[in-house]
């Protein structure tokens, strides 16, 4: 399966939200949708479960336009909630009966859902009796309890502890081996980093970057190395570079020992290396290929665009 | 449909698993019912006002008479005993003066007294008067009396022959063919409070159901899960259910229990109890058609607020258009046939329960019921769509309540 947004656009009153998005997402893979507060996350996320009309642009699921209603979405909104006076086994049933699951089957699948994410012996308890990690697993337990084909999480892993997150990881890893689409919005950027084969970057409304994540910082990271000199604190590397060799190198950024720099036009990484090695007091300890992390792609993408 | 049933299902339950709820309902069918056999098991007639055994055997036990002071100076009631035949139980004291009459009255020697001037005019003295006071008009009759009889004599007339063809009793047997609205009207009145107060108190908790629904945020779980109007109607009509089922059970056994007692209660509360079988349908299919009606309406309303503690607000314009219904339609219980309550017979805000009083006590062809009621669900049909698209609306608009005024304009701009 395969699910397209195109040229989507929304305004609320006169304020632009959505500038005509587009990225797709496909069934085995997990898309992060990444963006700051009010970049426009949650409202293409509504958008796609139809909580809002577009103003324009089109949602396609394997070239036919889209219609929620008709295909089995688990959706874990960024408002979390729940019937807080309701028996658990009880809503979740209920939930999936909206859905279209029968009794039986809805009944078998809260209590698999609920045994997996470890709230079983709550089934039969109120909700407001749970504390909030546990609630956040059965509010999740209620996404999946549909067999869904596209799951939709908005921001999962917020007011979980880490044995909890662990959990959540562990199911993300198992949807996403069964196929299914999902579309995972976090400002976690390690969680997106670990789950995510696409990612998209939302800012103000616009689509700023698309596409596989591997790819992405490979690109962001080709003619950029991280170098540090056994001899010399961070600032001096710098200091060094900018002052001695601004011909072969621009300083982009630091890592948390290391210099991050990107080769002039026409410099050669054997060039480079010949003319620090060349240098009377370098002691090198770290010269290679700068790997940068989905946080500082994110950071100097969304900062470039400010 | 078979989702709807899943709303319908699950709401009922929320009624079902309510304690307060289903004590409610059994608790009163049961009291209620067992009101009804009270006279077959303990003595009630003092309280009924039915005769009993025991009464006749108790005559000795007579109260004290009560006291009446009397000032008659011209003699018309030289003989008491007139004035004590026409006053049960009661002994008249004659004074000779007017102030005697007063201070005796002030002292609560006697309870009240009659200065009598003349054979057409007389002064009645009365501590504190009650509202049951009648002794008044007996005098008025007594000394109209007496003015015939002094007319009689100065015009040398035979009185007995003059009363006998003035006063000549006029012999009538009513037979009532229709409705005698007299009897009626008890259980109208009733029946118009009853369906007053369930829609009054279910229609909050439709409204607070829906309400809690955005306060807990559920609401948006569930509009990405099912159509809205699925939701909504689920939701009244699983509220009417629960209605039907309680208002049954709380008058069924009032009902049943008193057609089984009606000869121990010396059919003393026919006037609230023996409903005719074609008012309580009529009650059936308009009280049920009201509170959908109106039940939609707060299901709706109840999505323009996000905290429960503004459902006051947005419900408070409805619950002043139910209010208005409920004093008119009780404010004209003695003009059932009036234009007010046919007017009110064919608007779906007050047919619910106009209607049902006009069928109980007023002049009323099935034609004109059958168009009411087809009125009635048509505007049903209507509110409910209406309701839905303003449930949908106002899904994920939180904040300020918003004005149903605003709500329409946004439906219409959404269309």
């Amino acid at each position: 399966m395969k699910l397209e947004i195109k040229n989507v656009t929304k305004s609320f009153g006169e304020k632009e939200i959505l500038k005509g998005i587009s990225f797709s997402a496909e069934s085995g893979k997990a898309l992060g949708l990444l963006g700051r507060n009010g970049a426009g996350k949650t409202t293409t996320i509504r958008i796609l479960m139809d909580v809002f009309h577009a103003n324009s642009g089109e949602i396609l699921l394997d070239g036919k336009s889209f219609e929620p209603h008709k295909v089995q979405i688990g959706y874990l909104p960024e408002e979390r909630g729940l019937y807080p006076k309701r028996v658990i086994l009880e809503q979740m049933v209920y939930l999936a009966r909206l859905r279209g699951v029968d009794k039986t089957k809805a009944i078998e699948n809260s209590r698999k859902w609920l045994e997996k994410l470890g709230v079983i012996q709550y089934e039969k308890s109120l909700l407001e009796t749970l504390s909030k990690g546990n609630q956040q697993k059965v509010q999740l337990a209620s996404t999946l309890v549909c067999d869904p084909e596209i799951v939709i999480l908005d921001e999962p892993f917020s007011g979980l502890d880490p044995v909890n997150s662990q959990i959540l990881q562990e199911v993300v890893k198992e949807l996403i081996a069964d196929g299914k689409i999902v579309i995972f919005s976090s400002h976690q950027m390690s969680y997106v980093e670990e789950f995510c084969e696409d990612v998209v970057i939302i800012n103000q409304g616009e689509v700023i970057l698309n596409g596989n994540l591997q790819q992405i910082k490979k690109e962001f990271g080709r003619n950029q190395l991280v170098v540090s000199d056994v001899k010399r604190a961070q600032a001096d590397m710098e200091k060094l570079l900018y002052e001695k060799l601004s011909e072969y190198v621009e300083v982009t950024g630091k890592t948390k020992e290391d210099v991050i720099v990107k080769l002039s036009a026409g410099v050669s990484r054997n060039q480079f290396l010949q003319r620090l090695v060349s240098m009377e007091d370098i002691e090198l300890e770290h010269y290679e290929t700068y790997k940068p992390s989905l946080n500082d792609i994110f950071v100097a993408k969304v900062g470039e665009e400010s | 449909m078979k989702r709807f049933f899943t709303v319908f299902e699950f709401e009922l339950m929320s009624y079902i698993k309510n304690r307060s709820f289903m004590i409610t309902t059994i608790l009163v069918a049961v009291l209620l019912g067992a009101v009804t056999f009270l006279p077959r098991f303990v003595d009630m007639s003092d309280m009924l006002g039915i005769s009993s055994e025991k009464e006749t055997s108790s005559d000795e036990k007579k109260e004290e008479p009560a006291l009446l002071g009397l000032v008659d100076e011209k003699g018309y009631f030289s003989n008491t005993s007139i004035l004590e035949q026409a006053f049960p139980n009661t002994q008249f004291v004659v004074m000779n003066s007017e102030k005697d009459l007063k201070k005796s009255v002030e002292k609560e020697e006697t309870e009240a007294g009659f200065y009598v001037v003349d054979d057409m005019n007389y002064h009645y003295y009365v501590l504190n008067r009650d509202m049951s006071d009648e002794r008044r008009v007996i005098f008025d009759k007594l000394l109209g009396m007496v003015h015939k009889q002094v007319y009689c004599q100065e015009n040398n007339l035979d009185y007995e022959t003059f009363a006998a063809n003035y006063e000549a009793p006029v012999n009538c047997d009513e037979q009532v063919l229709g409705k005698d609205a007299a009897d009626n009207f008890w259980y109208c009145y009733a029946l118009v409070i009853i369906i007053f107060m369930v829609i009054i108190m279910y229609g909050v908790m439709i409204a607070t159901a829906v309400t809690s629904e955005k306060s807990n945020r559920s609401i948006e779980i569930l509009v990405t899960s099912i159509d809205s109007k699925y939701l909504l109607f689920g939701k009244v009509f699983a509220g009417a259910f629960a209605v039907v089922v309680q208002l049954t059970l709380i008058l069924g056994a009032a009902l049943v229990g008193y057609g089984i007692n009606h000869g121990f209660w010396g059919d003393k509360l026919d006037m609230l109890l023996d409903i005719p079988i074609n008012v309580l349908i009529t009650f059936g299919v308009f009280g049920i058609g009201g509170f959908l009606f109106y039940a939609f309406l707060y299901g709706a309303l109840g999505a323009l607020v996000s905290k429960t503690e503004d459902i006051n607000k947005s419900v408070g314009s409805l619950q002043m258009i139910i209010m208005i219904v409920y004093f008119a339609v009780l404010f004209q219980l003695e003009n059932v046939d009036g234009t007010i309550m046919k007017v009110c017979s064919y608007l779906p805000f007050s047919s619910y329960s106009a209607m049902f009083v006009r069928v109980g006590m007023g002049k009323v062809v099935t034609w004109e019921v059958v168009i009411s009621a087809i009125i009635l669900y048509a505007s049903i049909f209507f509110v409910g769509w209406l309701g839905a698209k303003i449930y949908r609306m106002g899904t994920l608009r939180y904040g300020n309540p918003i004005k149903f005024s605003n709500a329409l304009k946004d439906i219409k701009n959404a269309e």
